[in-house]
This record gives structure tokens, sequence and C-alpha cells, in this order.
């Protein structure tokens, strides 16, 4: 059951009662916007005022009075204090400018400067729900928060934020009061947690994980084996293990433990050599190994057996969250390939200005805001429809990877050599280049989220989308202004019973749209694949749906994850509230999934992609962001 | 495969037995009768991911929700149709 808004007046309609006004009334127009391409900048006084930041070097530390216990700000006030402190990256002796991240990187070392910066600015609180006096309220103010990390370092996203909060996420889904105050404690002080699933011989199957926890001959649990290529594990004060308590096979089987590093014994753990990587070359990926390791009585999270169903349920909001936060390395790279696009003279003009270099830094651009809308969906329905998230974060986990890396690839042909010398014009580009990689295969691979469609896929079919009275999203699940239902970690469940509120709020949202309405024909063939699709999968066999299923089934997954993310940009559009959007984004959107899902291959139709392209500049030039939000930044 | 809209009456303890080992065997690819009701599913190859298509037959026929963790918890036949019972019965 979709959970009732009171703010959805409509019920049954996913347009709701527009409420104009009510969101338009802090939304000035401030400076030149450009008229019908999006709206107006809103939300912030500072537009059009130079680029934030710009402040010199001694920044380090000089945060420290913003404690956990200060009253912070969240969500966008948030991203714009975090940007200010990051000040202006181009600025050479900005210790945590662009020229330091490459150093850093060069040495394979963090920033020591950025973790510094972010321990001043109380990240790990953001990882912590409020009710354990941390600001995590909204998984969407969260993303922004990171991404505004990810655009200066995406290490520092992955190395001093993301992993702590792939480890919290089990402990706030399914551990004792005792264990979520331990942790919350930990991460409020600027403490780490390592979030230990991996194991080499197993990848992303982790029900075959081999390190053990099972009681000794004084009934204590004892740890054997070992866990590799696992962010901060050396460095971090606590980390969230997952280890089998059971010998027999199934999925009652495994369990998570919650460890603090001090309370094991130095001689049964061994540090293993850290992984040099490719890429994100400055986090430390480690390894340990346990023999006869003894853990404390209190360790275990959740029921002994419970941890394959606590990875299945919480792990629904990482896989939601770090597709959104990578959209801040996109960010960058199109800011980087935009600078040096405009800066370079070829046939005689800037490269930026040849048709095809327009064409492809207007597509990345629509990619990016394809990205955003579909995560940012994802992340409110995990609150207005959490039983279902777990759909739609693999939809997001499968999806928006694939579309970023792609869209950084693609820069890179617009760069030219440029981009292969890491002492070039924009020698940021290679290192976004190789950081980016990790998202294809890391936390859950894109067949792995498949892997976890598939076997709901059938009864989805079958069930969800041929009810005519099944509930859509709450329309503010598509209005990112809006306020949200509190996230409710206890509400996640393994399987979504075959519901899928955001099909449904694609077939109710074309039913209701205006016969003028420019989006209404893309509704309509949009319900067309959704009905095409629902007849190829109400006939999967229950053979079908395993990970030796044949790639016909993969294909299906797929076919649907293009019906979510077009519901995600069809409903942004008709959810719009009054303001004054020009369609034109939400079809150029459209028209880039058609490409991501083989379509076809056409290029942006000009009517599409010149607004657009001309949006992209305006924002280069004011400095801001590239995502839904539009905030400055100094990246 | 079951349609939707089937009322399919609340089954005894055996007939339901009986059913689920033929969609196990179904599922499985092997005779109904080597399937013993106090094997775990998992030893006939019944892995986690194949739980959901049964939980969807299980749906889809009796007319109540299954979460798949309820067959986590209750990995043979016998023990599976117990926790079934009441679902069927409640509905």
């Amino acid at each position: 059951m979709t959970p009732a808004s009171p703010t959805d007046t409509a019920g049954t309609s996913p347009t709701g009662t527009e409420r104009a006004g009510t969101e338009a009334a802090g939304n000035a127009p401030v400076g030149s916007v450009p008229v019908g391409a999006f709206p107006a900048d809103g939300h912030r006084p500072d537009v059009g005022a130079a680029r934030v930041g710009a402040v010199g070097g001694g920044r380090t530390g000089a945060t420290a009075g913003d404690g956990p216990t200060a009253v912070l700000p969240s969500g966008h006030a948030a991203v714009d204090r975090l940007e200010e402190l990051f000040g202006d990256a181009a600025d050479p002796a900005n210790p945590v400018g662009r020229a330091a991240v490459l150093r850093a990187d060069d040495r394979a070392d963090m920033l020591a400067a950025g973790e510094d910066l972010l321990t001043g600015f109380g990240l790990g609180a953001h990882f912590v729900p409020e009710d354990l006096g941390g600001r995590l309220a909204r998984l969407d103010d969260l993303i922004r928060v990171m991404r505004a990390v990810y655009r200066r370092d995406p290490c520092l996203g992955l190395g001093h934020g993301a992993g702590s909060f792939m480890a919290a996420v089990n402990v706030w889904t399914a551990g004792s009061a005792a264990q979520r105050q331990r942790l919350a404690r930990r991460l409020l002080t600027g403490g780490r947690a390592a979030c230990a699933y991996h194991e080499l011989d197993h990848g992303n199957d982790f029900t075959r994980a081999g390190l053990t926890a099972l009681p000794g001959p004084d009934g204590r649990l004892r740890l054997d084996g070992r866990k590799e290529v696992v962010a901060n594990l050396r460095r971090a004060e606590t980390m969230v293990l997952f280890a089998r308590t059971d010998p027999a096979h199934g999925s009652r089987s495994h369990s998570q433990l919650l460890l603090d590093t001090a309370d094991l014994p130095a001689t049964a753990v061994r540090h293993l050599d850290r992984f040099p990587t490719v890429g994100m070359r400055g986090v430390q990926l480690g390894g340990i190994e346990f023999t006869d390791c003894p853990v404390p009585d209190d360790s275990v999270v959740g029921r002994p057996g419970q941890g394959v169903e606590t990875a299945l349920r919480s792990f629904q909001l990482t896989r939601i969250a770090l597709p959104g936060m990578t959209i801040g390395l996109l960010d960058t790279a199109l800011r980087t390939a935009v600078r040096g696009a405009r800066g370079r003279t070829l046939y005689g003009g800037p490269a930026a200005d040849l048709p095809l270099s327009r064409s492809i830094l207007t597509e990345t651009f629509a990619d990016l805001l394809l990205a955003d809308t579909f995560t940012t969906v994802a992340a409110r329905a995990a609150h207005t429809a959490p039983a279902q998230a777990g759909v739609y974060a693999s939809a997001v986990k499968a999806f928006v990877p694939t579309v970023l890396i792609g869209a950084v690839q693609r820069l890179s042909e617009l760069l030219g050599s440029q981009f292969y010398l890491r002492a070039g014009e924009q020698p940021l580009f290679q290192k976004l280049l190789r950081d980016v990689q990790p998202s294809a295969f890391g936390h859950a691979s894109r067949i792995s989220c498949q892997s976890a469609l598939l076997p709901q896929l059938p009864l989805t079919a079958r069930r969800g989308w041929r009810s005519a009275t099944a509930d859509p999203l709450p329309a503010d699940t598509f209005r990112p202004g809006r306020p949200l239902p509190p996230l409710s970690f206890a509400d996640l469940t393994v399987s979504a019973a075959g519901r899928d509120p955001l099909a449904r709020s694609l077939v109710l949202g074309t039913e209701a749209a205006a016969p003028d309405d420019p989006l209404a024909e893309s509704g309509r063939a949009w319900c067309a694949r959704l009905a095409a699709l629902a007849a190829d999968a109400s006939a999967l066999p229950p053979t079908l749906i395993g990970p030796d299923a044949p790639p016909y089934a993969f294909g299906l997954t797929a076919r649907w994850t293009g019906v979510l993310a077009a519901s995600a940009c069809l409903n942004t559009w008709w959810s719009r509230n009054g303001e004054a959007v020009d369609p034109a984004v939400t079809l150029a959107l459209l028209h880039r999934l058609g490409t991501h899902l083989d379509h076809h291959r056409d290029p942006l139709p000009p009517h599409l992609a010149e607004p657009l392209h001309t949006e992209l500049l305006r924002r280069f030039d004011a400095g801001l962001t590239f995502d839904l939000d539009r905030r400055p930044t100094g990246a | 495969m079951s349609d939707l809209t089937t009322q399919t009456p609340a089954p005894t303890a055996a007939e339901l037995v009986d059913w689920l080992r033929d969609r196990v065997a179904a599922q499985t690819g092997r005779p109904a009768e080597e399937i013993a009701t106090d094997v775990p599913l998992n030893d006939y190859g019944l892995d986690s991911v194949y739980v959901f298509g049964l939980c969807a037959e299980i749906e889809d026929r009796y007319g109540i929700e299954v979460e798949p963790t309820v067959m986590w918890d209750n990995t043979s036949l016998a023990p599976l149709a117990e926790a079934l019972l009441p679902l069927i019965a409640a509905r």
C-alpha cells in the first residue's frame, strides 16, 4: 500500500491539485534568466553574486566550531555552506582546490585538508538520523550534500563519506538501540565506519560470503576469514562486518557484526596490503584477516541470521544515494570540458562552437539532468513508498552509473588528447575519467541490480501493472521543493510485493494530461511500452528469474528501468506546480533516455538542444551547478 | 500460471504441501516424489532468488501476500505449509 500523503489531495491523480504560488512565493526570479527553458533560479538571494568562496589558504580546521552539537542547516543551506568552505577550486593556493586534489591523487593519498574540512563541517552528522542526534532527515538532502563533495574530489566523497553511510544504514535498519547510539556517537564525533562485506572470491554475491563468526568453546563468537577491497578498513574506528553465522545453506545464515577495532585482540587481526586501483586512487582500500578472533557479546546486529534481509533492505538507500552523489563527478567533468572546449582554438574558432562539440556538451547536460531526475524521484520515493524502494533502488543503480560513465567518456572525446595528458590543459579530467569507473561495479553492479529486479518482474507484471485500482506515488514525490514524510527504515522490505506505484503514476499522469499538454504524446508512447513489457514479462516462467537467466530476461529489466525513468521525468513535468518550465527540457531528457535504451541513435533535434545549450553556458558563466538544484559552486 | 483472479478455496495442510511440492518440482525440474517435506528446498536447488518465483505463485493462487522471508524462515515444505495456512485462512 502506498502511504497516503495528506497533501496528495487528488488521491489517484499524480498531477494532483496544482498549488501554484505556494512554492513560487520563495522563487523570486533573480538575475538574467533565460525565458522559458528553466524555472527561475530560486531559493537563494545570492544568485548572480560572484562564485562562492575565493577564500585562500588557512581554512583547514577553521570550522571546528561547527561541532555536532551546533544547530546546523540541512539540505540546500548545508550545500551552500560546504561550497563556501571548499572555496574556489581554481585558486592554486586553495588547500582543497583542484591543484591540491591532483597532487593527492598523484600520491594515491586522501586529500588531508579535505578530510579536515569535512570533519570540521560535521559531515558524519549527515549520515546519522535526527532521532539519534544527527542531521539525516531526507535522503535527497544527503545526496545534495555528498554531491557537493563529489564535485570537488570523488575520492573524498567515497573515502570520507559514502563508506561510513553504507556501513551505517545496516545499523539504522536492524541494530539495537544501544548499537544505534554507539555508531551515532562515533559518526557525530568525526569517526569513520568501514562497510566490510566484500570478499574477492564472491564479488556482489554476498550470500556466499565465507568469513565466519561461529561460537567458540566458551560460547563467544569467533571470527575466521578475510575481507578484501574495503574502503577505510585500516583506519576506521568501527566496522560493520558481514559474516556467516550459520554453516547451513540458505538466506538465514549470515549476520552483520558491529565492531570497534579497539575491542579486537591485535594478535587475532592481520591487515592486508592496500589494494592499488586505477581510479579513486586516494581511497584507502584495505583487507583484513581474522584468525580465531573473539568478539564482544553484543556485536550481532539484529537477530542472528537476519543479515541477508538487513542488507537487502538497508542497501536500497545506498543504491539510490551513491549514483545520486556521483552526479557531482559528472557536474565537474562537464564544467571542465566546457572550460577546455571554450579555451581551445580549432579550425579557426573555439572548439566549443563546433556543431559536434555543442551536441556532445548539450547531450551530456541532458544526461546529467536525466540521471538527477530519476535519482531524485527514487530518493523521494524511499520516503513516500518505502515498501517499493527496493525496485527503484535497483533500477537507479542499474541505469544511472552507466549513463554517467558514458557521459564522461563522451566528454573525453571532446577534449581529445588533452584528457589523456596528466599535465594537460585540464588535468583534472583524466582523474575524473578514472574515478567514475568504479561506479559501474562498486556496491552493486549493473548486472547484480538487474538480477535483483528480475525475480520481482513477473509478479509486478501480473499484479501491479494490470491493476486498475493501484495507487500512484503521492504527487509530492515529484516536487523536489516539497516536504516529505520521515525516512522509515522499518518500512523497507525485501520484496515490493508486485506493486509499482511509479509505473502507475505514468499511466494515471498520461490519462490526466490535457489534450494540448506537450508531453501527452510521450506519455502515451511510454504507456504503450509499459503495456508491451507487461505482456512479455507476464509470460516469463519462474525458472528464468535467476542469475542464470538468458539475456532476453535481463533485457526485460532494462525495459522496466526505462519505463521508470520515463515516469520520473514525465511526472516531474506534470507535477511542476505551474512553474514556467519549457517542455523542451523534459522532451530532451526523454529523447536521451531513448538513446540509452537503444530506441534510436539520433542527436537531440535543434529545437530541444538549443534551449539546453543556452542554459548550459549560462550556468557555466554564472558558476551554477548543472543539476536540478542550480546552486552556486566554486568547483 | 495461475490467473490473478483465481479464487482458490482454503486448502488442507496436505493439499497445500502437494501443491507446493508440484511447484518446486516444476521449478527445479525434479520428479515431485523426490521432494521430501522435511529437507531444505535449497538442497533441491531452489535458491534464494527462485523463492521470489515461488512466492509469486503462492500469491497468485491463494490471494495472499508472502514476503520471501517467510520462506527463508521455513526452509522445507512442511513448516512452510504450516506458516502459510494461517495467512490463507486470514485472507
